[in-house]
């Protein structure tokens, strides 16, 4: 009924290769672009900006480029903490030097120094596979985690080894550091995700991605077409590495104000990659759909029992979260194994079938 | 229905900002009793609320205005304590961070927010610089106070028997373990005696045998360790197994908790903690909070809970806090004071002795005042030692070295302005 797709004919390659084919899909995302760029800025408050609206963002940023490597090329990673510090310390380290370097230049540019950091361990994927790479990955994490613990320099010398952001303004306006505002943080982190997200999506769906979904699902088969493997898997990790670099800078800068080492730890990988896998891997929207329900939910349900008024402990409620957290996670997985975002695509296409049962 | 559209609306409030609350003094607390430092944190956290608890319960409240000591869980995980931290600004009229890492997150935004942070015995020690800290105190000691004290403990009160000797400093790697480091290097310059840094990873804290086998290949003289949760259990028993002397082996009063050392019992006999707060099951305001707080059921703590030195602790940082109040109150002649209000209180504080026998915390902490340019008071704390059952006083009152410490306070303090700049200082005070 609402999705009805009859009437929308294609007389051009082009249009029928649009990133979005059918006209429900874009004016859905038409709304929520609105939403998140005209209305929820205007309306959110502050609590709804730090605890919610942000973090989703980065997280969700952080785990598309997670997932171009784990989802679209099959390169199982379990350093993206690590790689999201490399991109954290180059930002601090180049706003500390040079202080009148424009924000956006440095979260952008900080994406190349992990990239670069990403190929060098992404090397070892031209020979191994699987669990064994996850291992070689995993390396990446705890050797970057003590470089960032032991290489004084890149904290600046400060005696609690941690990195705090100093306030950083592009055109009079405060967008990092604690004088800036979270509706600037906002549009910050906003401007970089969407510039971002549309890079990734465009990237999938094109060549290069093509090339990485041929070497994930059978790589001797890709070779055997012309696919240049050494090529398709370094890019793989370049590009996800950039994105995770940047959505590592924008992670401290934008949100945190500050960092300590192990804030990059073991943790913050698995966080990502199950918001990877539970929204979907090899799919962009997955991310989002997973980023809500790992990183909000649980902020949401917080403020549950204060809502009806019942007079629990804020520790009972801790754990009670935790447990429901838990238990959708499984429920989700058993519904749909390949995530929230096939979850998406199933009833989306009954939509569009609707009211026939096929 | 319109019970839902009450509950919606309500939902709106909540999710979208905290709604104002009238008559009450809200001072929430960044709890943690859930996750891996939980069995520290318990006691703390009772100790602290038992106090509030009882204060409304005698008296109803501070001035006459009961207290709303809302505890907010964070699990000591930053994140969580930054969300607390935005959901409870709103109406709270103070903020106690209690992890070194939320401190540091929260610190900046403070002369934006105004609201004051109590951090009693943590975070920052330059902090105690209340013209560049405006909003910041945590009395009654910092870190390098506590560092100063444990060195004279080991040396007898005279550094210079140091010379010549070697002292590993066995911390948590984290900004917490750290923070000592600057005054301990200053000191080993001065005085001639060689420092072993040795950090505990956050992941090794369990198992410490690493470590350990360091300290036995390196034979320091003395032992002073900066840990905190699973760390001090791990390093007590590292040291009973490798049979490191006890008597040389000393903690911060983060250090000093009666369960890890229960673990070993006997074998731990000698180990020795700098501490701020004393346990006095004997205080009157042990026996008013057994009255009114643990008799009606209130309490969450057990029975034994109540002597041990972490609920002292919780006691005495409670009544800090509500000294701050009734100062605060005084000052501006209102009993429903503000955040900035506050501020004035916590930067008045004046314990003298009759004053904290007032109170009834009788042999509980020590005498210190704070001011405007002082936001931590250095007080001073005494030795405690376990004896195989309980931690006992083991030295008189200790007071750091605060001619050592000035110059260097003041130049973390300046440091982290010019980083942060622009930063407001108060140039005003004088005292």
């Amino acid at each position: 009924m609402l999705y009805r797709t009859s009437g929308q004919f294609k007389t051009t390659y082009r249009s029928d290769q649009a990133l979005f084919p059918i006209r429900q899909d874009a004016i859905l995302l038409g709304l929520i672009l609105i939403f998140a760029w005209a209305i929820l800025p205007f309306t959110a408050s502050e609590f709804a900006f730090q605890t919610l609206l942000i973090p989703v963002l980065i997280y969700a940023l952080a785990a598309t480029g997670l997932n171009i490597l784990t989802g679209y090329a099959g390169q199982l990673s379990l350093g993206t903490g690590a790689f999201m510090g490399v991109g954290a310390y180059a930002c601090y380290k180049m706003i500390t030097i040079f202080p009148e370097m424009n924000l956006l230049v440095a979260v952008l540019a900080s994406g190349l120094f992990s990239a670069a950091v990403g190929v060098m361990f992404g090397l070892p994927s031209l020979r191994i596979k699987g669990f064994y790479l996850a291992i070689a990955t995993l390396a990446a994490q705890f050797f970057l985690i003590w470089l960032f613990e032991k290489w004084a320099w890149l904290y600046n010398y400060n005696a609690s080894g941690a990195i705090q952001v100093p306030n950083v303004e592009i055109f009079g306006v405060h967008f990092a550091g604690p004088l800036a505002t979270s509706q600037a943080q906002y549009y910050f982190v906003l401007v970089v995700v969407t510039l971002l997200t549309l890079v990734a999506i465009n990237l999938t769906r094109g060549n290069l991605g093509r090339s990485w979904k041929a070497v994930r699902d059978m790589d001797i088969a890709a070779e055997l077409i012309g696919i240049n493997l050494l090529k398709a898997k370094l890019t793989a990790f370049a590009v996800s590495s950039y994105i995770v670099g940047v959505a590592g800078a924008l992670f401290v800068f934008s949100w945190r104000g500050a960092a300590e080492p192990n804030l990059f730890d073991i943790e913050l990988s698995f966080r990502v990659l199950f918001i990877a896998i539970i929204g979907g891997l090899g799919s962009i929207l997955g991310n989002w759909l997973g980023a809500i329900l790992i990183v909000a939910l649980p902020v949401v349900l917080n403020t549950v029992p204060e809502v009806f008024g019942l007079d629990i402990k804020s520790a009972t409620v801790e754990h009670i979260n935790v447990m429901i957290v838990g238990a959708l996670i499984v429920f989700f997985l058993i519904v749909e194994p390949h995530g929230l975002a096939r979850l998406w695509a199933l009833i989306r296409e009954k939509l569009i079938h609707w009211p026939f049962p096929y | 229905m319109k019970q839902l559209t009450r509950l919606a609306l309500a939902g709106a409030v909540a999710a979208f900002g905290t709604g104002a609350v009238a008559q009450e003094l809200f001072t929430p607390n960044l709890s943690y009793r859930t996750g891996p430092f939980a069995a520290t944190g318990i006691p703390l956290m009772n100790g602290q609320k038992d106090y509030m608890d009882m204060l409304n319960a005698r008296d109803g409240g501070i001035g006459g205005i009961p207290i709303n000591f809302e505890e907010c869980e964070t699990g000591y995980s930053t994140e969580k304590g930054v969300e607390c931290y935005e959901r409870t600004k709103g109406a709270a009229i103070v903020t106690q961070p209690w992890s070194t890492g939320i401190t540091l997150q929260v610190l900046p935004k403070t002369n934006v927010d105004q609201i004051p942070i109590l951090a009693p015995g943590y975070g920052f020690s330059p902090m105690s610089d209340g013209k560049t800290f405006q909003w910041a105190f945590n009395p009654p000691a910092s870190y390098w106070d506590g560092a100063s004290m444990l060195l004279q403990a080991i040396s007898d009160g005279d550094l210079s028997n140091l010379e010549g000797k070697k002292i590993a400093h066995l911390h948590l790697d984290h900004p917490y373990g750290k923070e000592p480091l600057p005054l301990f290097e200053a000191m080993a310059e001065k005085h001639g005696f060689e420092l072993l840094p040795i950090p505990v990873g956050l992941s090794e804290m369990q198992n410490q045998s690493a470590q350990w086998l360091q300290i036995r290949r390196e034979r320091p003289d003395f032992v002073i360790m900066w840990g905190w949760g699973a760390m001090n259990a791990g390093a007590i028993t590292e040291a009973v197994k490798t049979r490191y002397p006890m008597d040389q082996f000393v903690g911060v009063w983060w250090s000093g908790h009666s369960d890890d050392l229960q673990l070993v019992g006997e074998d731990g006999a000698g180990y020795r903690a700098i501490s701020w707060s004393l346990p006095n099951p004997d205080a009157p305001v042990m026996a008013a909070i057994r009255e009114h707080v643990v008799d009606t059921g209130k309490t969450l703590a057990s029975a034994e809970e109540l002597d041990e030195v972490f609920y002292g602790r919780g006691v005495v940082i409670s009544a800090i806090l509500a000294e701050g109040i009734r100062v605060a109150q005084e000052m501006h002649g209102t009993a429903e004071i503000s955040a900035p209000q506050l501020r004035d209180g916590l930067a008045n504080l004046d314990f003298t002795q009759a004053r904290i026998d007032e109170l009834g915390l009788t042999g509980m902490m020590a005498p210190f005042s704070t001011s405007c340019s002082d936001h931590t008071g250095h007080s001073g704390g005494w030795m405690i030692e376990w004896d195989g059952a309980k931690f006992v006083q083991a030295s008189d009152l200790l007071t750091a070295d605060r001619a050592a410490i000035d110059p260097l306070e003041a130049e973390k303090a300046a440091e982290y302005a010019a980083a942060n700049a622009p930063w407001p200082v108060n140039e005003d005070c004088d005292s």
